[in-house]
This record gives C-alpha cells, structure tokens and sequence, in this order.
C-alpha cells in the first residue's frame, strides 16, 4: 500500500468507522451518565434553577479562566493553570477556527447546516495558539510526571489521553508548517492519529469535554435549588 | 538494424551546421543541464543514433498527443518527433488499418531492443479486454507484445500512468495504468491530464540522447518535472501562509488573486511542474487562470473528493441517519447496561450511599 492509498483509507473507510464509533460510543457514555441518577429532592427550589443554570455557565466560561486569583488551584498551582487554560484555549481555536477544520466541519455539517458556515481566523495566529497549546501540553507533562502527588495518580490510562491528544495536535501543527516529512506523510500521519483520538474519546476521559456542560448545567441548577448561588 | 546518426539525419535533412549547435544549446536547456554541459550534449548528438519511437493509444482521449503536438515550443516537439527519433504513431501517422499494424511490426522486429515505447490511455481487464481493441487484438495483449522488445517504455498522461479517468469508480471496464500490467519492467510515468508536453519531450530526448532514463520517484515519475508539489511553487502560496483564502469564485478575495485551498485546491499533494514550466510557453496554468489544481498528475485523482472541496475534508462521512442510528445502538447499549447494572444492584442490596458517591463523582 503506498501512502496515498493509506491516506485515502484514513480519509475514507477508516474516519467513517472512526467516526461511528465516537457517536454511538458517546452516546452509550451519556445514557450511562444520566441513568446514574441523583435522589429526587422534594423541597421547594430556593431560587430559580435556570438562572442557576445560566450563572453556572458564565463562572465557568467567562470569569474563572479571566479572574483566576479567585480558584484555590491557581493560587497553588498557577503554572499548571495556566498551561491547562492556554492548552484548552489553543485546542477550541485551532479545532474550530483552523482553516482546513473550518472546511472539515462544512463538510460534515453540510447536510444539516443549509450551507451555514463560519469563517476561519488567520491562520497565524491560529498558527501561534497551536504552538502554545503544544508547549502547553508538554508543561502539563513535565509537571505530571516530577510532582510527587500527580506521579501516584497518573496510571497508563492518564498517559493514552495525553498521547491521543498530543499526537493530532503535534503532527498537525508540522503540517501546517510543513516540516520534517512530505505533506501528504504528514497529512496521513495527522489523519490516523485523529481517527485513533475518535476511537479512544468514548473510552477515556476526554469525553469531559461534552460531560463538563452537563454537569455545569446539573450543578447550577442543584446550587440554585438550594440557595447557595445566584 | 541500426538507424542513422542524429546528426546524419540533420545533414541529410540540409540542416546548416549552425542550427545543429542552436539545437544543441535549446535540448541542453531543455534537460536542465548547465550551459557547461552544450559540449557534451553535442558529442552525444553527433555519435548516437536516431531511436524508433511507437506510440500506442489505448483508452484516452488523444489529449496529451494534442498537448506535445501544440506544444508552444514547436523546435523541441518536432526535434524529438521527427529528428530525434522515427516514429509510429496512432494520431500523428499517415497510414492506416492493416498497413499499420504492419508499420508497428516492422518497426518492432527491426529494431528490436532498441526502440521507445509510448503508451497513452489505460488498458481496460474486464471482460477480456472488449473495451479496446485495435485490429482484433486487445489492449492488453498489444502492450505486452510491443513492451517485450522495448528498449524503454514511457507511459504519458495520467491514463496510461495510473488508469486515470477510465479508471474512475466503477471502474467499469478493469482499467488499470500501464505498470500494474507490465510488472517486470520498469515504465516512466509523465502523469497530468494531459501532460506537460515538455515533460512529455524532454523525458523522450532524455532516453535518446543519454541512452538511460532520468532518475525517478517511488511512483515512475521523472524527479526532474515532479520533485515538487504544485503548492510548493505556486504563485499564490504567500496568501496561503497568511491564511487569506478565496471563499467563492466570485467573491472579492477571489478577485485578488487569493489561495484557493478553500475551494477545493489540491496542489499540496499534487507533484507536478506546472507551477514552474507552465503552459503555453510559460503563459499560465490553471491556478493562476483562476481554477484549483484538480491534482491531475496524481494515481485516482478522480477519486479525491469533488473537485470544489476542500482537501481537508474527509473523503468518506456518515449519512445524518448513519449518524443517529449510531448515536441510537449506544444510547441502547448504554440503557440496557445501566438496566442491568441496577437489578444486580437491587439484587445484592447494596446500601445506597454507594449509587450517591457514583452520582458525584
Ligand atoms: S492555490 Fe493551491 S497550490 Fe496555490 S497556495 Fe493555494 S493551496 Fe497551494
């Protein structure tokens, strides 16, 4: 098989199958999720839950990762929240606003998107956040693997969701830049490694990155029922 | 049988001694050697021998004969088509039917291990081959016939390389490039739709004056024309870098000559010299007329994903029902484990403290 062919099976046959395996075996996660259940709580709400709801969402998003003096993580840890907030920061952009993934999520989103599109940020400071999350991502690394404490809790798993996730992103970046290999070897290396972090999303705990709205959404409403936010 | 000299042709033609030299210096530039290297060039013209060339058409459209014989630079095509070399060809020749077919015969038993072979078009498998024959033979067995005592074997156009359009899904009538049949020898491809006419010359001219073929890449194509990508050279690469991108043919972007990656170009993976050579004597070429590289020198290309998609996209995706049957099967799968996670739960009686600490996790 030469690589062209191997590409075309990544682009083809295998991201299919990839794919179909993240949707049902998210899917499979959530409906695990939510039949864990929580006790029912009869007592009158204290204050309203959707707004809870809302409040939960806009600590979440707007004011922790810009006012982080106010988190016990950052006051302990700042390099490590740092590198974890630029890392996400870097990640969404370059998913959603990456020229190539903007043409990527027109295509796949073609069909239910009546031609909806948004437009891609230039790509070098698309380029630059990229860089920044990988240099992120090898912060984190570091710190995993020399701090005392996150050494007893790192297992293999911890690990896989660090390589599945470094692997797209560091032989995506060289793409881009074109460097090291032939584009069309890269491209083929970047297209199975996304494919494989499909695969594994369902099976680890990357999959937090659709669970994290579910449980702001699950927590600001419990807070509000019970008065302790809004 | 051995042919004349090159250069007992020039003479015989009446071709002054002054532009012998003027061809000399045109076929050194041509092959991309130095001006240094005219000296040895002409040695070689004045000692080697004019080479038979048989071009065979197979499945094709005649395009890339029509692209070297119009071929801007008239000098070098007819230097390579009638001075250089003698030749058999389908399109070009005066004769017809049997007379030939027996041209071609005579021509291969003559000089036998000495003469080019020029393959167009693919060669069509299935079904025996009824998809092509000439003279009541197929394809097939004319190619392995004319290949058996061929010095080299070129096969030009993107059909003949690599199976090109006939080869397209379905595939209907088997076809398949030329190297997939003649596993056993090695065949130049000078893939492109149609081909480069100078890639098309030069490499020929090459054979006929060096006596050996240029160096290739992993798949048959001369490194002199396809060492880099269409991208690599293009003309609009800096928009590219700085991410400014058309995103309709006729939007304004578009208008300024943007990169076209959004719609649809696929010159980072296309090896070809467009960008450099050109067409039309160093005119233009297709992306800088305005149109996306199509990624014509490449094996499939028609296979690629629409022509007006971007490369990034994947070439296979779910339906929406694919989709939602998938997310369906999980939702069920998950359902039914949970089910039955709590009848055992209920069963075992555990204390429900437990299901809490699950909840928060
Ligand atoms: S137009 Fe095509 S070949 Fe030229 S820079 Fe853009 S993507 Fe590359």
């Amino acid at each position: 098989m030469t690589t062209l062919e191997m590409l075309d099976f990544a682009r083809g046959e295998f991201f299919y199958g990839a794919l179909l395996f993240f949707i049902g075996g998210m899917s499979y996660r959530l409906v695990q999720v939510l039949g864990l259940g929580w006790r029912s709580d009869r007592t009158a709400p204290k204050k309203s839950q959707p707004l809870g709801v809302v409040v939960s969402f806009l600590r979440g998003i707007l004011i922790l990762p810009f006012i982080p003096w106010v988190r016990g993580t950052f006051q302990r840890q700042p390099i490590v929240y740092i590198a974890g907030g630029l890392f996400h920061l870097g990640l969404f952009v370059v998913i959603f606003f990456g020229t190539a993934h903007v043409m990527v999520w027109r295509d796949l989103l073609g069909s239910v998107s009546l031609g909806f599109a948004w437009p891609s940020l230039a790509l070098p400071l698309v380029d630059l956040l990229a860089a920044v999350a990988i240099v992120a991502m090898l912060v984190l690394l570091m710190y995993r693997l020399t701090h005392p404490v996150m050494q007893k809790l790192t297992g293999p798993a911890d690990m896989l969701n660090w390589l599945f996730v470094f692997l797209p992103m560091i032989t995506g970046y060289l793409l881009t830049n074109q460097a090291f290999l032939r584009y069309e070897e890269m491209f083929l290396l970047h297209q199975m490694t996304v494919n494989i972090m499909l695969i594994w999303i369902p099976l680890g705990r990357i999959s937090h990155f659709i669970f994290y709205f579910f449980s702001r959404s699950i927590h600001g409403s419990e807070y509000a029922k019970r008065g302790a936010q809004v | 049988m051995a042919t004349e000299k090159i250069y007992e042709a020039w003479q015989r033609k009446g071709i002054s001694r002054r532009d012998f030299l003027k061809a000399g210096a045109i076929i050194t530039a041509a092959l991309g050697l130095s001006a240094s290297e005219v000296d040895k060039v002409m040695a070689l013209l004045q000692e080697r021998h004019r080479v038979p060339v048989i071009w065979l058409e197979f499945q094709d459209c005649a395009g890339c004969t029509e692209s070297i014989a119009r071929s801007q630079n008239p000098t070098l095509s007819s230097l390579v088509l009638n001075t250089l070399t003698i030749e058999y060809h389908e399109t070009l020749m005066a004769a017809a039917g049997f007379q030939a077919e027996d041209n071609r015969r005579r021509i291969m038993q003559d000089y036998r291990g000495e003469y080019v072979l020029v393959v167009e078009g693919s060669v069509p498998t299935a079904d025996d081959g009824v998809y092509c024959t000439i003279g009541g033979h197929s394809a097939e067995d004319l190619l392995k016939e004319t290949a058996e005592g061929a010095a080299a074997i070129i096969a030009v156009g993107n059909c003949a390389a690599y199976g090109g359009i006939p080869k397209a899904k379905p595939n209907p009538t088997g076809a398949k490039g030329i190297d997939e049949i003649l596993t056993d020898k090695t065949v130049v491809n000078i893939p492109g739709c149609p081909a480069i006419p100078e890639a098309m010359s030069n490499t020929i001219t090459h054979f006929v004056v060096f006596g050996e073929l240029p160096e290739l890449d992993e798949i048959g194509r001369p490194l002199a024309y396809y060492r880099n990508t269409v991208h690599d050279r293009c003309l609009k690469r800096p928009f590219y870098e700085a991410g400014k991108f058309a995103e309709s043919f006729d939007d304004e972007g578009y208008r300024a000559g943007w990169c076209l990656f959004k719609l649809g170009c696929k010159g980072p993976t296309t090896y070809n010299a467009c960008a450099s050579l050109k067409w039309n004597e160093g005119t233009s070429f297709p992306i800088q007329a305005g149109h996306p590289c199509i990624g014509c020198s490449q094996p499939n290309f028609w296979d690629q994903g629409g022509f007006y998609t971007a490369q990034s996209a994947p070439l296979m995706e779910p339906s929406l029902p694919m989709a939602l049957i998938a997310a369906g099967v999980g939702a069920a799968a998950g359902a039914g484990v949970t089910v039955a996670n709590r009848m055992g739960k209920k069963k075992d009686a555990e204390p429900a403290s437990q299901e809490e600490e699950k909840a928060s996790e």
